[in-house]
C-alpha cells in the first residue's frame, strides 16, 4: 500500500477502534469483575503465584477429595512462596488446619466458577439457554467439544458420536431462535445457525507429525460422516487447527474431503489459519489456490486466528534445535495478522466464495479488519469477527452493539476435560504479550490502537 | 567444564516437513543402490548383516574375524599407542570435531543405514546419528578441558601439578541397538583421551560400525590408532582377554557385562596393569504413575517409552507401577493406545515401530510371551511376512514371580501392576536388580521430591518419557546391575579413560624459592 492509503486506513482503523471501545460494556464497576481484574493484575505481575495457581487449576480434577486438593494447593504455594510474598501469605492461610476444609471448598468453587466463565456447560443441551440468550443479543456461536486427548479408537468414536449429537442438538434448538438478519445472511447466501468446531486430533489416535497420510486414512470416515450429517442438518462444520505437528494432516484431510464432488454444494465448512506461524502466508495462498481450483457451491470459511500453541511451538523448537516456526515478537505477529486479514478480505472482494472470519481479542486487529472491509466496499455482513467465550465477552458485546456480526466460540464439556483448555486460556490471558492483559492493566486506548 | 555452557545438541531433522522426509527417502534409495556394502577387513569367514524387516535383503558383508585377527589388531594398536598419546589434546579434539562434521555431511545416509541395518524407524535413526555427533562434539570439548589438568593446593617452594594420561589400548565392544551413537561415544572418549582403540561392532550392525571408523580415519585418526574388528563372540572374547588391553568399554546385556568383568579381572602372565571395565548393562525400568497423574500425558509417554524401537533400548519402560485408584482407567487407555500402534517397515514414516533385530531376539521374546501366566491385556497387529515381527503386548497384574515382571525382555512387552501408593512402588523398584532409568508421573511437588531423593535409578524422568537421554543434558547410565556407573554424555565420563598422575617439584634452591 502507498503511504497515503496507509495513513487514511490508519485513520479509519482508529475510528473503528474508538467506536468499539465506546461500546465496551462498563463492567468495570461490578464487584466480581473488579475482583477478577485485581486477581488478573496480581497474576500478571507475579509469575510464581501465576505458576502455582495454574498448577492447581490443572490438578484440580485429578484430586480425589478435599484433603488431597488442599495438599496440592499447599505444595504449589509453598514452592512459589520463596519468590512470591502473595503466595507465601496464601500458603500460610491454606496450611492452617482449621482453615483447611473451608479453603478447599472455596478453592474448588473458585476453579469451578472460573471454568464456567470459559465453558458454557457440560454439553450442548446444558448450554441451550446460554446459546439462545447469546443469539437473542445478536451474537452467533460455534460450539467446541472439550475432551480428554484421544489415544484410542474408542475415544475417537466417542468424540465423533458427541459431535453428531451436538450437531443434532444445535440444529434442533436453533430452529426456535428468532430471525437475526446480520447473523444469518451475507452476500454469498444463508449462514447456518448451527455451527460446530471439531478437532481432528480428537477424531483419531493416528495423527503423526511424520506421516500425515496416516490420519487421512484413520480420520476420513469419521469426518466424512460428520460432513454428511452437517449437510443434512444444514449446519456449519469448522475444523480447528492445533499444533504445527498436525497442520499438514488436518489441512490435507479437509481439502481432500471438501474437494469431493459429494460435498460440492454443502455443507458449509471451514478451516483455520494461524497467523503466528512464520509461513502462514504460504499456507493462506495454498488455501486460496485450492479454493480457486475447487469452486464449491457452499462458501468456504477461513478463520484467521493468532494461534494458541505459541509456548508449545517455541519450546518444542528449542528442544529439538529447530528455528521457531512462530513469530517471536508481538509486533511482527500483529503485523502478519493484519497482512493476512487484508489478503483474506481482498480475496473475498475479488469474488472468491470465501467467508473470512477474523478471530481476535485485540481491539486493534478487529478494528483493522472492519476498516479494511469498509475500504474495499464490502458490505457489513461480509466480515465476521470471532471471540472466545469468557475472554471476549465484552468485545462481543461491543461488536454486536456496533451492528456487526460476531461469533462466540463456546467450549462445552465437563470440568476434567476443560482443564487443559482453561489453563491455556488463563495463560494467554495473563501473559505479558496479551492484549487483554494490557487492557486489564489500564493501557491507554490510543496506545492499544497503535499500528504494529 | 566449559562444555556445559558451549555445547549444543545437534538439531534433529524436522521430519514434520514434507521436504525433509523426501530428502531422507532419497538418501535411502541411493543407499539401497549400493547394497550390499562390502566392509574391508581380513577375515576367515563372512559376516552378513540383513534388514530385519526383510531378512532376504543383505545390507552388508563383512569379515567374521578370528581370535588371531583381533589379537593382531591389539598388537598394532599397542605399537601405535605412544605416538597417539603424544598428540596434543587440542589436536585430538580437533580430530573428533572433524569427524563430527563428516558425519553431519552424511547424516541422511547414516540414518538410512540405521533404518536398514537395525530396523530403526526414521526419527530414532536420525536421533542416533545426532547423538553420535553430539558425543564427538561434547567429548572434544571435554578432552581440551581435561588437558589442562586440575588445580591443586600450592605452597611456597613446591609446584604441584595433576595431569591426565591415556591408559593404553581400549577395546570397544558395542551393541546393535544404537549402532552409531553408542560406539561413537565409547570410541570417541577413548581416542580423544589419547588411547588407541580396537572396536568390535555388534555382529548385526557392522556397516554402521564401519561408517564410524571411516569418519574418524578421514578426520585424521591414524589407521594404526583405530582398528575395526567385525565378527561374533570370538574376537570380543580375545579382546577382553588380551594382556595389552587396558580399558574395555562395553554396552550390552547384564550377563555379557558380568562375564567381561570377571574375565578382565584376571591378569594374564606379563600383564602389569589392572584392566578397567566400563560397562553399561541392562535395565528393568519402571514408570510409577501416581493417582494425581494426567493420563493424557502419561499414556503416550508410557507407550513411547515401552514400544519405541520395539522396546530394544536399555532405557525402555518394562513395568508400569500404577496407583490402584486409577489403574483400571490407565490400563484401559494404554490398551487402546497399544492397539492403535502401527508396526511396519522402519523406512515407512507411518510406522510407530518395526521388526526386532533378528530371529534369535524374536524367539527369545516369544518365549517370554509363551510363558506368560495369563493372556495379554492388549496387543497390536503385526504385518505378515518374513520380517522379525513381534506384536507390542501389554500384560496386566501378572503374578510377582512372573519372568516378564522380573527379567529384562528387551522387546515390545510391557507389564502393568497396581500398587497401593507411590511408596509401595518405590519399594518395588528398590527390590529389583537394576537401576538404570525410571519414570514418575505425579503433579505433587512433595511426591516428586521424595522419589528423586530415594535415588534408585541413574536417570529419573518426571512427567515425560523415560528414553531419549540427550548428551550434555541427561548424562546416561545407572548403578546396581545396570552398569559400572560412568555417565555417558556427562562431565565425568572421560575420567574412566585416563590415569591421573601428579608431579610435585621442589622449587627451593640454596634456600631460595625460584
Amino acid at each position: 500500500m502507498c503511504a497515503m492509503t496507509v495513513n487514511s486506513l490508519e485513520t479509519d482503523v482508529r475510528a473503528w477502534g474508538r467506536r468499539l471501545a465506546e461500546r465496551l460494556p462498563d463492567g468495570g464497576r461490578h464487584p466480581a469483575a473488579l475482583a477478577e481484574r485485581r486477581l488478573m493484575r496480581t497474576m500478571i505481575g507475579d509469575p510464581r503465584l501465576r505458576a502455582a495457581l495454574f498448577r492447581f487449576v490443572d490438578v484440580r480434577p485429578a484430586c480425589r477429595d478435599r484433603t488431597d486438593l488442599v495438599r496440592h494447593l499447599h505444595e504449589y504455594l509453598a514452592e512459589a512462596g520463596a519468590g512470591s510474598p502473595a503466595a507465601r501469605r496464601l500458603g500460610g492461610l491454606v496450611g492452617r488446619r482449621t482453615l483447611e476444609l473451608p479453603t478447599a471448598s472455596a478453592a474448588a468453587l473458585g476453579v469451578a466458577q472460573m471454568a464456567h466463565r470459559f465453558i458454557a456447560g457440560e454439553d450442548a443441551g446444558a448450554a441451550t439457554a446460554e446459546l439462545g440468550a447469546l443469539w437473542q443479543r445478536g451474537r452467533c456461536v460455534t460450539l467446541d467439544l472439550l475432551g480428554e486427548a484421544t489415544l484410542t479408537e474408542a475415544e475417537g468414536d466417542a468424540y465423533a458420536t458427541r459431535c453428531a449429537q451436538t450437531l443434532r442438538e444445535l440444529a434442533r434448538m436453533s430452529a426456535a431462535w428468532p430471525a437475526q438478519p446480520m447473523l444469518e445472511h451475507d452476500g454469498l447466501g444463508p449462514l447456518p445457525r448451527a455451527n460446530l468446531s471439531v478437532k481432528v486430533s480428537a477424531l483419531t489416535p493416528h495423527l503423526r507429525a511424520h506421516a500425515p497420510e496416516r490420519a487421512l486414512g484413520a480420520a476420513r470416515e469419521r469426518l466424512l460422516a460428520l460432513l454428511r450429517l452437517a449437510r443434512e442438518l444444514d449446519a456449519h462444520l469448522h475444523v480447528d487447527m492445533e499444533s504445527l505437528d498436525t497442520r499438514e494432516s488436518i489441512t490435507a484431510l479437509v481439502l481432500e474431503l471438501l474437494a469431493d464432488p459429494e460435498f460440492a454444494d454443502g455443507p458449509s465448512a471451514g478451516i483455520v489459519l494461524q497467523g503466528y506461524l512464520t509461513d502462514s502466508e504460504e499456507e493462506l495462498e495454498r488455501l486460496l489456490g485450492w479454493l480457486r481450483e475447487h469452486p464449491r457451491g457452499a462458501p468456504f470459511t477461513i478463520r484467521l486466528v493468532k494461534g494458541a500453541y505459541w509456548d508449545h511451538e517455541v519450546v518444542m523448537a528449542a528442544q529439538h534445535g529447530w528455528e521457531a516456526p512462530v513469530f517471536t515478537d508481538r509486533r511482527s505477529c500483529d503485523r502478519q495478522y493484519e497482512h493476512l486479514t487484508r489478503r483474506l478480505l481482498d480475496a473475498r472482494a475479488e469474488g472468491l466464495p470465501l467467508r473470512p472470519a477474523i478471530a481476535s481479542h485485540n481491539l486493534r486487529s478487529l478494528a483493522h479488519a472492519l476498516a479494511y472491509g469498509d475500504r474495499l466496499g464490502l458490505p457489513p455482513e461480509a466480515v465476521e469477527l470471532q471471540v472466545l467465550r469468557g475472554l471476549g465477552d465484552d468485545t462481543a458485546a461491543a461488536i454486536a452493539a456496533a451492528g456487526r456480526r460476531v461469533r462466540v466460540y463456546c467450549p462445552v464439556g465437563d470440568l476434567v476435560a476443560g482443564m487443559a483448555y482453561l489453563v491455556r486460556r488463563l495463560l494467554e490471558n495473563t501473559s505479558n504479550d496479551s492484549f487483554l492483559a494490557a487492557q486489564t492493566t489500564g493501557a491507554e486506548l490510543e496506545l492499544l490502537l497503535e499500528r504494529p | 567444564m566449559t562444555t556445559e555452557t558451549t555445547f549444543r545438541n545437534e538439531p534433529l531433522l524436522e521430519f514434520r516437513r514434507e521436504s525433509v522426509r523426501a530428502q531422507a527417502l532419497r538418501a535411502l534409495a541411493e543407499l539401497r543402490e549400493k547394497l550390499p556394502l562390502r566392509i574391508p577387513g581380513s577375515g576367515e569367514g563372512e559376516l552378513v548383516s540383513i534388514n530385519p524387516v526383510a531378512p532376504s535383503e543383505v545390507v552388508a558383508v563383512a569379515s567374521d574375524s578370528s581370535r588371531a585377527t583381533a589379537e593382531a589388531a591389539v598388537e598394532r594398536a599397542a605399537s601405535a599407542a605412544p605416538a597417539w598419546a603424544a598428540v596434543e589434546p587440542a589436536q585430538r579434539a580437533a580430530v573428533l570435531q572433524r569427524a563430527a562434521g563428516l558425519m553431519r555431511e552424511r547424516r541422511q545416509e547414516l540414518a538410512a543405514l540405521a533404518v536398514l541395518e537395525a530396523a530403526k524407524p526414521w526419527a530414532e535413526a536420525d536421533a542416533d546419528v545426532c547423538e553420535a555427533i553430539d558425543f564427538l562434539e561434547y567429548y572434544a570439548a571435554g578432552v581440551i578441558e581435561l588437558g589442562h589438568g586440575r588445580p591443586l593446593v600450592q605452597l611456597p617452594g613446591e609446584r604441584n601439578r595433576l595431569q591426565y594420561f591415556p591408559r593404553g589400548v581400549c577395546a570397544v565392544i558395542a551393541p546393535w541397538n544404537f549402532p552409531l551413537a553408542i560406539p561413537t561415544g565409547m570410541v570417541a572418549a577413548a581416542l580423544g583421551t589419547g588411547n588407541p582403540v580396537v572396536f568390535k561392532p555388534a555382529e548385526q550392525t557392522p556397516a554402521c560400525g564401519h561408517a564410524l571408523v571411516e569418519a574418524l580415519h578421514a578426520a585424521g585418526v591414524p589407521a594404526e590408532a583405530l582398528h575395526l574388528v567385525c565378527g561374533r563372540d570370538e574376537p570380543a572374547k580375545s579382546l577382553v582377554a588380551h594382556p595389552k588391553v587396558h580399558n574395555i568399554a562395553f554396552t550390552g546385556s547384564c550377563a555379557a557385562g558380568l562375564s567381561i568383568i570377571r574375565a578382565a579381572a584376571e591378569p594374564a602372565p606379563g600383564q602389569h596393569h589392572v584392566k578397567r571395565v566400563i560397562a553399561e548393562m541392562g535395565g528393568k525400568n519402571c514408570i510409577i504413575v501416581d493417582a494425581d497423574a494426567d493420563l493424557d500425558d502419561a499414556v503416550p509417554a508410557i507407550v513411547k517409552s515401552a514400544f519405541g524401537f520395539a522396546g530394544q533400548k536399555c532405557s525402555a519402560a518394562a513395568r508400569v507401577l500404577v496407583h490402584r485408584d486409577i489403574a483400571d482407567a490407565l490400563n484401559e487407555r494404554l490398551a487402546g493406545a497399544i492397539r492403535a500402534l502401527r508396526v511396519g517397515p522402519a523406512e515407512d514414516f507411518g510406522s510407530d515401530l518395526s521388526a526386532v533385530i533378528d530371529d534369535e531376539a524374536c524367539a527369545r521374546i516369544n518365549a517370554f510371551l509363551d510363558g506368560a501366566e495369563h493372556e495379554p491385556f492388549a496387543r497390536a497387529d503385526v504385518p505378515a511376512g518374513a520380517g522379525h515381527w513381534v506384536a507390542p503386548t501389554l500384560f496386566v497384574d501378572l503374578p510377582g514371580h512372573s519372568r516378564i515382571v522380573n527379567e529384562e525382555v528387551f522387546g515390545p512387552v510391557l507389564s502393568s501392576e497396581r500398587v497401593a501408593d507411590v511408596e509401595a512402588a518405590v519399594e518395588i523398584v528398590e527390590a529389583g536388580a537394576y537401576g538404570l532409568t525410571g519414570g514418575l508421573f505425579s503433579r505433587s511437588p512433595s511426591t516428586i521430591e521424595m522419589v528423586s531423593r530415594r535415588g534408585i535409578v541413574g536417570n529419573l524422568y518426571v512427567n515425560r518419557e523415560i528414553t531419549g537421554a540427550m548428551v550434555g543434558r541427561q548424562p546416561f547410565g545407572g548403578g546396581r546391575l545396570s552398569g559400572t556407573g560412568p555417565k555417558a554424555g556427562g562431565p565425568d565420563y572421560l575420567l574412566q579413560f585416563v590415569e591421573a598422575r601428579s608431579v610435585s617439584e621442589n622449587t627451593v634452591r640454596h634456600g631460595l624459592v625460584i
